[in-house]
């Protein structure tokens, strides 16, 4: 089981390694507050999602299991959107439309199909903690190279609280060579692309050692 | 058999379905005040931009036309409008705040949402022009217009001309 949960982080990372919930990944990962705040949803519907599907993986006819892991996922991001809306509303604007859009983001549904249908309900929550938290860890990443590029600091403020930041710092040196373009889509890419390739080398040098080992 | 698959299939669908409704109507009702109070606090904020220490209540008595979205009493100090038209970017209506003393003369105008051309049409929504005019005027045809910004001025003027009207109204 954890080998289940360690296995989100590198190995089977869904977005440097599985290459899942992509677009949300690349939009929202301007900012450390965005992408924090993104994880934690995300986390949250997978770890619901995995448990409920799991529970009813027996008495899903076959042939509906897509709709009502639809049903289960849409209703969840509903319940989390409308939370997050009316406790942390900072949160509710800068996610935006990308927040009601987890309903789509091929993780959930894709752990649904491929684990959670399979699997026992302590299992499926292991796998949905360790795949939520291998996407937040990705997002953290990924937007933490962007803030830092295009606005010379890093800021996590209070999601309840917007006015208090719990952790941040700006290095006033880099004042006018900071790089906006990296805030944009452009940085998204190239940033990810950055990342993807680190966490090729790594899973291929495992690899490697794996054999070396075997031939011994 | 078939059938009778079907029939399952569709029941089944259907209780997953209800009791997903049934939830989302739980939280809604648990969400649905605390989202109100929010929104309310937030356009409170957003109104203080133009009166910083008053005290706002909506109001109703004025024939209602699209240009005005809603007509605030500061209590003791005047009235806001609350104005929209579409310049120049279809897509986007122009939202401004029209503040009156309590005569029914301007005093300021804020942008809420605009998406004009930048350079062209942004320069009516810059203070440096917007401050002189839209600051003590006491009718629509005070107020400037910006040459080069036609779409934009155009939109402002009729703005400003349903928000001179209500207060004719409301005053």
């Amino acid at each position: 089981m954890w080998q289940n949960f360690k296995n989100g982080f590198i190995k089977e990372n869904p977005v440097f390694a599985l290459f899942l919930g992509m677009c949300s990944a690349l939009a929202i990962s301007t900012s450390l507050n965005n992408a924090i705040g993104m994880g934690v949803c995300v986390t949250l519907v997978l770890l619901f999602s995995n448990v409920i599907i799991s529970l009813m993986r027996k008495l899903i006819p076959d042939e509906i299991r897509i709709p009502v892991y639809i049903v289960v996922i849409a209703s969840l991001v509903t319940i989390v959107e409308m939370l997050v809306h009316a406790y942390a509303p900072a949160l509710y604007q800068s996610l935006g439309v990308f927040l009601s859009l987890v309903v789509v983001n091929c993780i959930i549904l894709g752990r649904a199909e491929a684990f959670a249908s399979k699997n026992g309900v302590a299992a499926s929550a292991v796998d949905g903690i360790g795949m939520g938290l291998g996407y937040t860890f990705a997002l953290i990443l990924i937007s933490a190279v962007r803030e830092f590029l295009a606005t010379g600091g890093i800021h996590f403020a209070n999601p309840f609280n917007s006015e208090q930041i719990l952790f941040g710092f700006s290095i006033d040196a880099l004042k006018g060579f900071t790089i906006p373009l990296m805030s944009g889509p452009v940085g998204a890419f190239l940033t990810f692309a950055c990342f993807a390739a680190l966490f090729a080398m790594l899973k291929e040098r495992a690899a490697q050692k794996e054999k070396e080992a075997q031939k011994k | 058999m078939v059938v009778k698959k079907m029939i399952i299939s569709v029941l089944f669908l259907a209780f997953v379905s209800a009791v997903a409704g049934a939830a989302i109507t739980f939280f809604n009702d648990m969400t649905a005040p605390t989202i109100a109070i929010n929104a309310e606090r937030e356009e409170q904020a957003t109104l203080r931009k133009m009166f910083p220490d008053g005290e706002f209540a909506e109001i109703g008595g004025y024939t209602e036309c699209e240009e005005v979205l809603a007509v605030y009493e500061v209590k003791g100090q005047g009235y806001i409008v609350k104005g929209t038209a579409v310049g120049y970017n279809s897509s986007t209506p122009i939202i401004v705040l029209v503040g009156f003393d309590q005569n029914g003369v301007t005093t300021g105008m804020l942008p809420l949402q605009q998406q004009e051309t930048s350079g062209y049409g942004s320069r009516c929504f810059e203070t440096d022009f917007s401050v002189p005019a839209y600051t003590g005027k006491s009718s629509a045809e005070e107020v400037d217009m910006l040459s080069g910004a036609t779409r934009t001025s155009d939109a402002l003027r009729r703005i400003m001309e349903a928000s001179f009207r209500v207060m004719e109204e409301v005053k």
